[in-house]
């Protein structure tokens, strides 16, 4: 029993460690996008650009995809049960709602956190082994300023933007079964869409992914700039990330949803 | 005035003592060799001097100036006075050999991208790599990783230059290579050398001075002949790269080894 407990204590304590260090990454990272641009010192324009290339446009198709598909099965699987009491119509308005408060935001944020916080901190470790950060360091030059800040950014910019791509690529999704399933006029779905729709639902998920979008840049950083062991714990550190992410993912949306649910 | 001191350094890792007190001091336009087997400390001795690892106890000066009780910021003022060639090169592997050599320039100075490109061009050109600028670190050899990352460590011209084994992982020509450029840097741009290596060859090529560690202490320290003609036995036994000595013996600790597994210690 008191080895259990040592046990719980020493994995409490490593956790508060691992947070304290990631918090101090995410102030430095902060200060390097919104302060020191006013004393000189901007965050690295190019380097901000290629990262939004990389995780956002290069997501963009695959955001696309899975919310597409996503669509379409949460229309099937509403319409079936809107049928058993007559108001199939109700579909669109439902998979409106659900994807900009809920489902957009959450699935563009695990296809990022998959694809792209595996990504970061896979290039990261790397650096970290190969003694590329320790480099920097040596050159006086900040790695959070030249490999956190900028995809921070990236991240901050383009996960919201991608937010958007879900919501209206699920709601085309829902449309194809609305139109060609349950022949609802095009101009009638659309306004049945917008009927149900209010702008907090819209603000409420892009709120909702800038969260996500600084746990995904921050854990995948962390977990890259951590990385010790060579090769293998670069690989043990990008599934850590992956899976951090989602799990961290999942409770951040359960906060908010709770939050905005009793505004 | 010496350019660089190192004073009563020690360091603890897990209740063992890597560096035990260690004493050095180098003067400037001095090559520095600081010598001993693997987990000897030269590497946590080398990081400390660059300021990437803190001492538990001793002092490090740069330049007259105490670097280990420095915050990160005042360190960055330190940090430009020095270069640095890491073991395998640590070029940043999305930039070309052209944009890693500016780094340092276009970061810490406020010179024309112009004077900035011939400057890259001038230090490429000084370690054999003319007309390489436009290449990516993986497509190089290992050797002219190394040269391109010294043309890094010496954008700046810094007064010091650290090396952590230099020849490491390079055939004997091209070590040889890396051996002609750190002479040449101290020879005819006076800039100070201190180079972590274990290959015995290239630390009696280089050095002025040959620092010798084992255990965590400097054992030996001297010129290259005194450092050939020293009596203790360890360091008679790591230049001849002999298994039986005094010191360490390869019979010894296999039969230690045999021991603590029987014992189960």
């Amino acid at each position: 029993m008191r080895e259990f407990a040592g046990k719980i204590g020493r994995s409490a304590i490593g956790f508060v460690k691992h947070v304290g260090s990631a918090w101090k990454i995410f102030r430095e990272a902060l200060y390097w996008i919104f302060i020191a641009p006013f004393k000189g010192q901007p965050c690295k324009i190019k380097y901000v650009v290629d990262q939004m290339n990389l995780i956002g446009i290069g997501s963009v198709p695959i955001v696309a995809l899975v919310n597409f598909f996503f669509g379409i099965t949460l229309a099937m699987l509403t319409s079936y049960q809107l049928k058993q009491v007559g108001s199939q119509e109700l579909m669109a308005g439902l998979v409106g709602v659900s994807f900009t408060r809920e489902l957009g935001p959450f699935l563009a944020a695990i296809v990022v956190a998959s694809r792209v916080g595996a990504a970061i901190t896979a290039e990261i470790g790397t650096m970290a082994v190969s003694e590329e950060i320790d480099a920097l360091e040596t050159m006086a030059l900040k790695p959070i300023r030249f490999l956190v800040a900028p995809r921070l950014l990236a991240l901050l910019i383009m996960l919201p933007c991608l937010t958007v791509v879900a919501n209206v690529v699920g709601m085309i999704g829902g449309y194809i079964i609305g139109r060609f399933n349950l022949h609802i006029d095009s101009s009638f779905y659309i306004k049945l869409t917008f009927d149900y729709l209010v702008f907090k639902d819209i603000w409420t998920g892009l709120v909702k992914s800038v969260a996500f979008a600084v746990m995904i840049a921050l854990i995948g950083c962390y977990q890259g700039l951590t990385v010790r062991g060579g090769a293998a714990g670069v690989g043990i550190s990008t599934t850590q990330s992956v899976v951090q992410s989602i799990i961290f993912i999942i409770m951040i949306d359960c906060m908010f949803n709770a939050w905005f649910y009793f505004i | 005035m010496p350019i660089l001191e190192v004073k009563g350094v020690q360091k603890v890792f897990d209740n063992r003592k890597v560096l035990d007190g260690v004493n050095l001091s180098v003067e400037k336009g001095e090559t520095m060799v600081i010598m001993g087997g693997s987990g000897c400390g030269k590497s946590t001795l080398l990081k400390i001097m660059i300021g990437q690892l803190k001492p538990d106890g001793g002092e490090v000066f740069i330049d007259g100036e105490e670097i280990v009780h420095l915050k990160d910021s005042e360190m960055d003022r330190v940090r430009l006075k020095f270069g640095m060639l890491y073991q395998g090169g640590a070029l940043l592997n999305s930039l070309t050999l052209a944009q890693n050599v500016a780094l340092p320039l276009t970061e810490h100075t406020r010179l024309d991208r112009k004077i900035i490109d011939i400057m890259v061009k001038m230090k490429l050109a000084q370690v054999g790599l003319a007309g390489f600028e436009k290449k990516m670190p993986s497509e190089l050899s290992g050797g002219m990783k190394k040269r391109a990352a010294l043309a890094r460590a010496i954008a700046l011209d810094p007064s010091i230059v650290f090396y952590d084994e230099p020849g490491a992982g390079l055939d004997p020509i091209v070590a040889a290579v890396i051996d002609r450029l750190i002479m040449d840097l101290s020879k005819k741009l006076g800039m100070t050398s201190v180079v972590v290596t274990h290959e015995m060859k290239s630390a009696f090529r280089i050095a002025d001075k040959m620092a010798v560690l084992f255990k965590g202490r400097v054992i030996a320290y001297g010129t290259s002949d005194e450092i050939k003609n020293s009596d203790n036995p360890y360091v008679q036994q790591f230049i001849d790269g002999s298994l039986e000595a005094a010191s360490v013996s390869a019979k010894d600790s296999t039969e230690e080894y045999i021991k603590s597994l029987v014992e189960g210690n």
